[in-house]
């Protein structure tokens, strides 16, 4: 069994002239939790849709469990869980009948007390209809309708999107019950970082189509980084430290966004440019998300090599 | 297993119409029979067509008690053709429905043949039972002076299958992914084409073999479309 669930390789994706995904290269291992995010239009859904076979790349190629994402086979389709952008059901259908539906697609594979037990736990009532639910309880339907047949890897697209903190909160809990069974492994995109912080071990960022990062959450949360250095008199009129990704300027202060950039390099660099004192300011993730993909002033694009 | 939950699915969403298109095939067409049924001719009823008058037997050797049923079968069947082409290929564009549709253990020919059965279905069951039921209320002889011939039931039956080319042309634009003015009207427009030719040249045979070929063209470029499209 390989050990790389999901693959992208040069998988690019135009719409006219306009490019949605651009020569996205990774590799997904088994076992891991991964969050996908970037800004609004960064090209997440193309690339899960691209991912999913549900739209032909305009170049390149991406794999999944081993099958080219073209031909995906009904076996193969089998074993993946998806959770598309907005929880969109069949309004009509009342969750039991829902069930029956999905259910037809797993014969082997639907865990009936799983799906049971988690209906439950999120206290929705089988014989309502999808049309008379509110978004967090369609929500929490479409993960139950993706966990239930206990899939080897479950894609989901932004699935906390338009959701309150408490629904939000049980909804990763019931994913955290998927990543409970051993070997499975989760790719969700979101905008919400805390949510990536609580239940991703590895992060993929996207921005403009471009994969900038592909790293465990860790090593991106030690990688980017903000530091205030101060200066006796002017600041200096270039600033060229490794790892650069923004700059900001005031008369004696300078605040640099690095990413990459390790402390004997800073401490190397303040010293040459004179700089009185330096200090590196602690960021969350939001912030280091927002400062890492923030367009102005961005000195070059970091392409993190290690997966 | 997989191809019936999905076809139990398809006709569920086709049912209100179903009904719909029966109710109104029925209550009109009926209506219209009623109107030449003997004990009362209805709207029908004036000096031309009482017993005994001269223009009688003329009417009732030209003029087919199911000729306005018919007229009536041809709107309903057009009208639910582009019902349920907008309800199984539009709809799920506007509600976001296809790709939980689509990610399922089967491949997209399999869900596209319980599209088309289950419209199929659905044109038998609310027109072709409905027709068949009023074929049988024209032929009873305590009724009617003379009986239907089996040309008019097949010729009820072309018109299920006219519904049955706008039911296509529909899914065609429908799935088209190009703009109004350029190639997404064509499965309409088609469809339109073929309605027009069936009713400005209307011999049996004729029509017959312009709807056959009118559906072997639009359900090749449906499977094409559908097969290939991105969702």
């Amino acid at each position: 069994m390989s050990d790389i669930v999901l693959e992208t390789e040069g998988l690019t994706k135009y719409y006219g002239s306009t490019v949605a995904v651009d020569h996205l290269d990774m590799q997904v291992p088994r076992g891991c939790i991964c969050g996908f995010v970037g800004r609004n239009g960064a090209g997440k859904t193309t690339a899960i849709k691209l991912m999913l076979g549900l739209l032909n790349p305009t170049e390149g190629s991406s794999k999944l469990l081993g099958c080219d994402s073209t031909t995906l086979t009904s076996t193969i389709r089998q074993r993946i869980g998806y959770v598309a952008e907005g929880h969109r059901l069949f309004r009509w259908m009342s969750i039991n009948e829902l069930e029956r539906f999905q259910c037809a697609f797993f014969p082997r594979q639907w865990d009936c007390k799983f799906f049971t037990d988690m209906i439950e736990y999120f206290g929705l009532s089988r014989r309502k209809k999808i049309k008379h639910l509110s978004n967090g309880q369609r929500a929490q339907v479409s993960l139950a309708l993706a966990l239930a047949p206990n899939p080897e890897l479950l894609i989901m697209d932004d699935p906390t999107l338009g959701l309150d903190a408490a629904i939000r909160r049980q909804f990763l809990e019931g994913m955290i019950q998927l990543i409970m069974h051993q070997g499975r492994t989760v790719l969700f995109s979101s905008h919400i970082l805390g949510d990536v912080e609580r239940v991703s071990d590895r992060i993929l960022v996207i921005d403009k189509g471009v994969l900038r990062a592909n790293c465990s959450l860790e090593q991106f949360r030690s990688a980017v980084k903000k530091v205030m250095i101060n200066f006796d008199d002017s600041v200096p009129a270039e600033v060229d430290i490794e790892g650069l990704l923004h700059c900001r300027r005031s008369e004696k202060e300078l605040e640099v966004t690095l990413v990459g950039t390790n402390e004997e390099k800073i401490d190397e660099w303040a010293k040459s440019a004179g700089a009185a004192q330096y200090k590196i300011v602690q960021m969350n993730l939001e912030d280091q998300f927002i400062e890492f993909t923030a367009p102005p002033g961005r000195k070059k694009l970091f392409q993190w090599e290690e997966i | 297993m997989r191809f019936s939950a999905l076809l139990r699915k398809e006709f569920r969403e086709c049912i209100p119409w179903l009904l719909l298109a029966a109710v109104v095939f029925f209550g009109f067409g009926g209506y219209c029979l009623r109107a030449f049924a003997f004990p009362r001719y209805g709207y029908l009823y004036n000096p031309y067509f009482q017993p005994g008058s001269l223009v009688e037997p003329y009417r009732l050797t030209n003029y087919s008690a199911l000729q306005l049923p018919g007229i009536w079968l041809s709107l309903t069947s057009i009208g639910l053709g582009l019902i349920l082409g907008v309800r199984h290929f539009w709809i799920p564009y506007f509600t976001g429905t296809w790709p939980f549709l689509l990610h399922r253990s089967v491949n997209r020919k399999t869900v596209l043949a319980a599209k088309l059965t289950a419209a199929a279905i659905t044109f038998v069951i609310s027109l072709g039972f409905t027709w068949i039921v009023l074929y049988w209320y024209a032929n009873r002889p305590e009724l009617f002076t003379l009986p239907q011939t089996a040309r008019i039931f097949i010729e009820g039956w072309i018109f299920i299958l006219l519904g049955l080319v706008v039911y296509l042309g529909t899914a065609l634009s429908g799935l088209s992914t190009a703009k109004w003015y350029t190639t997404k009207a064509f499965g309409i427009a088609f469809a339109s084409i073929i309605i027009f030719m069936t009713f400005s040249q209307w011999q049996l045979f004729w029509t017959f073999a312009v709807i056959v070929i009118g559906i072997v063209i639009l359900l090749s470029q449906v499977i094409d479309t559908f097969l290939n499209r991105e969702f």
